[in-house]
């Protein structure tokens, strides 16, 4: 280098990058750059579960039926995908929307109640007009609440999450009260759930293809904005550094009034594709939980709960993973699995958060299991993956008697006894596995000062 | 300077953070009893160095030793066990607790059941204060007390801890005179008592008052120490910048032009404070091509008369400001940046950065849709303005794509102040420009304001330290406590003068 200085002062960048790329580590980093981002990792997690799924479901649906299953889940994703994109657009702007699932019930109450009152009737066909006036009408009230939010935000000086919460409890109920007056002055008795039966409404929801395009659209077009606008750029900058957003002279006000209008006018286009798939307004049942689900998909995506750092294309694949991994517990379990839902979101979260978590902060050589709380994490666990193993035991005392014969219960006799010896047996496992792991550590932190 | 005496030894203490080499084998060491003074330039280290000895940090490479014991604190608790107490110069005191409750903070008195004894604590807390001169009622909150007294708090805490090594981080910088001069006598008491005292600082008068011996660092690198009595202030700042410090020499005097800023009667009140006025009274002028220097002590005002200035105090000023001549009542930064007003602000990491975004981000924030056709960003335009500013302020940096956090402090000011000459302002206000930035940046930002006032620009600039004003400035106004004691012109100016103004009304109420 020295006895050829012109040479390298001409092409500085290409000399940097042959060095880069001729260690065999510079290869190997070059090779596995796209997986260190959080897309491509979970691109992979996606494939695995997929490829999981397929192995373990006893009537491997996805390999015999592939074409319904895939647009099966392209449905629900969508669903699910158009309002987490409003979840994640207030992430990344620095807040946070607690009141989605109650903005679903909202708005596929109000939809419903619009075109009752529309049409004076349950009837069978409404009349493309009125479902027009509903549908713009609803989404007018998205903005009007996404408004709201912003008021008690910017103006109040309300916390988001303090907000967000409030409208979370108190839309749904005004969601029932809505349905039940209306349903006492259009029908002249009082239900608490408006049955839409129109075929042309119900089309939106129940023809595959409606909810996908529109989501791919507004995926479009969300991805337009946060990465391609001004509007975007500040929306991260907002949510990285408010004070300083406001002293480079940008309106931070507006720009949250936007966000929480993007959000909640998404939750509302759900809401109304909610009614139409399933036919019937029932707010004290429809969307209950599903604003944590599109911050899980959000959170699983990338974007990061402190603001400013997120993309759509993260969070479409973060949709992708929740709605594939509910899926896969539905084929796997078969029955009654919807009630597992909470608990596979929460797991998810957890695990996809730490793991970003751990890896920005070297945090491997932590000692996961020191002092008392690690005791009691251990017991916690060991509970866990105890009752995770009596609920698995239960398929396996059904499906595979052979496991269950070789434990000395013969299946469908005594599966319950089977469950909880298996169940007890999982969770003494764990809690000896956590207890080396914890021995073995405490052992790894003497060793290096 | 036998091993006896030798109370702590530091072997070839090395830490490395990301990207950065912060102690490269520093090995000293500190006798029983005496004030060592540490000094050096921003990032030279001292502070990495204080964080490895009070235990906040705590893998590093190396040897800690204490009264000849090898030593590895696993936290800041193993520390103040082993006898050493840290005053941070950003005080870690609870604001809404009783003096007494942050002196006791952890180690809380209790009666039976488990129930707080703030009886005892209060008298032991009382009695501490007293002996440090600090004439509070431990029953007083901390948030209520002057910074000068909050500082005590901490040290009476130290004690309270049976301390017998401290370290103290830029102590004076926050204080008025008469509790620096206090702070001396504490730190006297102190040493007659035994306990040993590493005194980080960058004023070295202090340091050569009080310190025994001086350990110099630069670069992450022990230059050397030296007793006082065998050097002087001048060789001790060769050794801290590795060259003796090019007295910053701006050419010719500036001509200045037209009145461009008027301030008339600019009061900004201070709702539920003793003291009812953040700003009173303030008047004053500033023309084009003219540097105007605000000098004052911490709490005097500065940022909040640049703040009134921008549209972004508290609260609305009352008053008059005209730009240009035109009256002008801003409500909100936008108002100002739009009239031709522009601020960098104090705290680049709160209130300037963006940490998340590239170099070229950060550069164009403010004049993004000027760079965009119906809200669509047009990249190559954005690219164009951002790669001219660094170019036309020579910020040195891989490229613009480049995280903005790999900078050092003084391009990542200059990225802040690019940002907002893309404005193309009339009046640029810069707080404390070169707060956390090391010498060699700070004489080119120096020469960059010069160039920026000779191109027509109106520039109002606060600091702390008064050589940086009296280098820079053509006019320099004094803050004292809200009011404005005295308006020198450069010839006019000495650091005698314009301390006397900055401390008027402090050592009128001493």
């Amino acid at each position: 280098m020295k006895d050829n200085p012109p040479a390298s002062a001409v092409s500085p960048p290409e000399a940097d990058a042959a060095r880069r790329v001729a260690t065999p580590a510079g290869v190997f980093e070059s090779i596995l750059r796209p997986f260190r981002r959080s897309e491509g990792g979970l691109i992979l997690a996606i494939l695995v579960v997929i490829l999981l799924t397929t192995l373990l479901d006893t009537q491997h649906t996805y390999w015999v039926d592939p074409g319904p299953s895939a647009w099966n889940i392209l449905r629900h994703a969508a669903m699910l995908g158009i309002f987490a994109l409003g979840a994640a657009i207030v992430i990344i702007s620095g807040g946070i929307d607690l009141s989605c699932g109650s903005v679903i019930a909202f708005s596929g109450s109000f939809c419903a109640s619009l075109m009752v009152v529309l049409a004076r009737q349950e009837a069978q066909s409404l009349g493309i007009w009125n479902i027009v006036v509903a549908i713009a009408g609803t989404l007018v009230m998205g903005l009007l609440i996404g408004s709201f939010h912003a008021w008690l935000i910017t103006v109040l000086g309300l916390p988001p999450f303090v907000a967000t919460l409030a409208t979370l409890v108190g839309l749904r109920s005004l969601a029932r009260v809505m349905v039940e007056n209306v349903t006492q002055q259009v029908l002249g008795h009082r239900t608490t759930q408006i049955q839409i039966f129109d075929k042309q409404f119900r089309y939106l929801a129940t023809s595959v293809w409606i909810p996908v395009v529109l989501f791919v659209v507004l995926a479009g077009l969300a991805w337009l904005l946060m990465s391609r606008t001004v509007v975007g750029r500040h929306l991260h900058a907002l949510g990285g550094n408010e004070q300083a957003t406001r002293l480079s002279g940008i309106q931070t006000d507006r720009l949250k009034w936007l966000a929480y209008c993007i959000g909640a006018v998404l939750s509302s286009v759900a809401g109304i594709l909610y009614i139409g798939a399933t036919s019937v307004a029932e707010p004290q049942t429809l969307g209950v939980g599903y604003e944590l689900n599109a911050i899980a998909a959000a959170v699983v995506g990338g974007c990061s709960l402190q603001g400013g750092i997120g993309t759509i294309p993260g969070t479409v694949l973060g949709v992708f993973f929740l709605r594939i991994v509910m899926d896969a517990v539905a084929k796997v379990i078969k029955t009654n699995a919807d009630i597992y839902e909470g608990l596979i979101v929460g797991c998810v979260v957890v695990v996809a958060v730490a793991f970003s978590q751990l890896r920005q902060a070297r945090g491997m050589r932590k000692r996961f299991f020191a002092g008392p709380l690690g005791i009691v994490t251990i017991i916690n666990m060991s509970l866990f993956a105890g009752a995770l193993g009596a609920l698995a035991g239960q398929n396996a005392a059904l499906n595979m008697s052979l496991f269950a014969g070789a434990l000395g219960a013969p299946a469908g006799q005594n599966a319950a006894l089977g469950q909880i010896t298996i169940g007890g047996l999982t969770a003494l496992t764990v809690f000896v596995l956590l207890w080396l792991a914890r021995f073995w550590e405490s052992k790894r932190s003497i060793a290096s000062p | 300077m036998t091993a006896m005496s030798t109370f702590i030894d530091i072997q070839h203490i090395t830490k490395q953070f990301p990207g950065v080499v912060a102690l490269n084998d520093v090995s000293f060491d500190i006798q029983a009893g005496e004030l060592h003074a540490i000094v050096g330039e921003n990032g030279a280290g001292k502070s990495t160095l204080m964080r490895i000895l009070s235990g906040v940090i705590t893998d590093f490479e190396g040897q800690l030793s204490l009264r000849g014991q090898p030593v590895a604190f696993r936290g800041t608790r193993d520390a103040e066990e082993a006898g050493i107490s840290i005053i941070h110069q950003e005080l870690n005191l609870v604001e809404n607790l009783s003096a007494a409750a942050n002196i006791f903070l952890g180690r809380e008195k209790k009666k039976v059941f488990g129930l707080l004894d703030d009886h005892v604590m209060e008298r032991a807390a009382g009695e501490l204060l007293v002996q440090l001169e600090c004439h509070v009622h431990p029953r007083q909150l901390l948030r209520e007390l002057r910074v000068g007294d909050q500082q005590l708090v901490e040290i009476a805490k130290a004690l309270s801890l049976e301390t017998d090594i401290l370290i103290m981080d830029e102590p004076t910088s926050a204080l008025t005179e008469s509790e620096v001069a206090r702070l001396f006598r504490v730190i006297d008491r102190l040493r007659k008592q035994g306990v040993t005292i590493l005194y980080i600082s960058h004023k070295l008068d202090e340091v050569f008052r009080l310190a025994d011996h001086i350990t110099v660092l630069r670069d992450g690198k022990l230059v050397r120490t030296l007793p006082r009595s065998e050097t002087n202030p001048r060789q001790v700042t060769h050794l801290m910048v590795g060259r003796e410090i090019e007295a910053v020499d701006l050419g010719a005097p500036r001509q200045p032009a037209e009145v461009v800023l008027e301030v008339e009667n600019l009061s900004l009140p201070w709702r539920g404070h003793a003291r009812a006025w953040r700003l009173q009274n303030i008047g004053f002028s500033l023309r084009r091509g003219e540097i105007l220097g605000i000098a004052g002590l911490m709490g005097a005002g500065r940022t909040e008369l640049l703040e009134c200035l921008f549209g972004s105090s508290p609260e609305p000023p009352q008053g008059h400001i005209r730009l240009e001549g035109r009256p002008v009542r801003f409500q909100h930064p936008a108002e100002a940046m739009q009239a031709g007003i522009a601020l960098v602000t104090e705290d680049r990491k709160r209130l300037g950065l963006f940490a998340h975004m590239t170099v070229g981000q950060n550069i164009t924030m403010c004049t993004l849709s000027k760079s965009a056709r119906a809200g669509l960003i047009n990249q190559r335009l954005e690219r164009f303005m951002a790669e001219g500013i660094v170019n036309k302020l020579n910020v040195r940096t891989s490229g613009i794509d480049a995280a903005v956090t790999n900078l050092s402090g003084g391009n990542q000011q200059k990225a802040i102040i690019g940002r907002w000459l893309l404005v193309k302002p009339e009046v640029l206000l810069l707080d404390d420009p070169t707060r956390g930035v090391d010498v060699g940046a700070q004489a080119e930002l120096y020469r960059l304001m010069d160039q920026l006032c000779r191109e027509g620009l109106g520039i109002i600039v606060t600091s702390s330290e008064l050589p940086e004003l009296l280098t820079l400035c053509d006019r320099i106004l004094v803050l004292c406590e809200g009011r404005l004691t005295a308006e020198f012109s450069r010839q006019e100016a000495t650091e005698q003068r314009i301390m006397e103004a900055a401390t008027l009304r402090v050592q009128e109420s001493a």
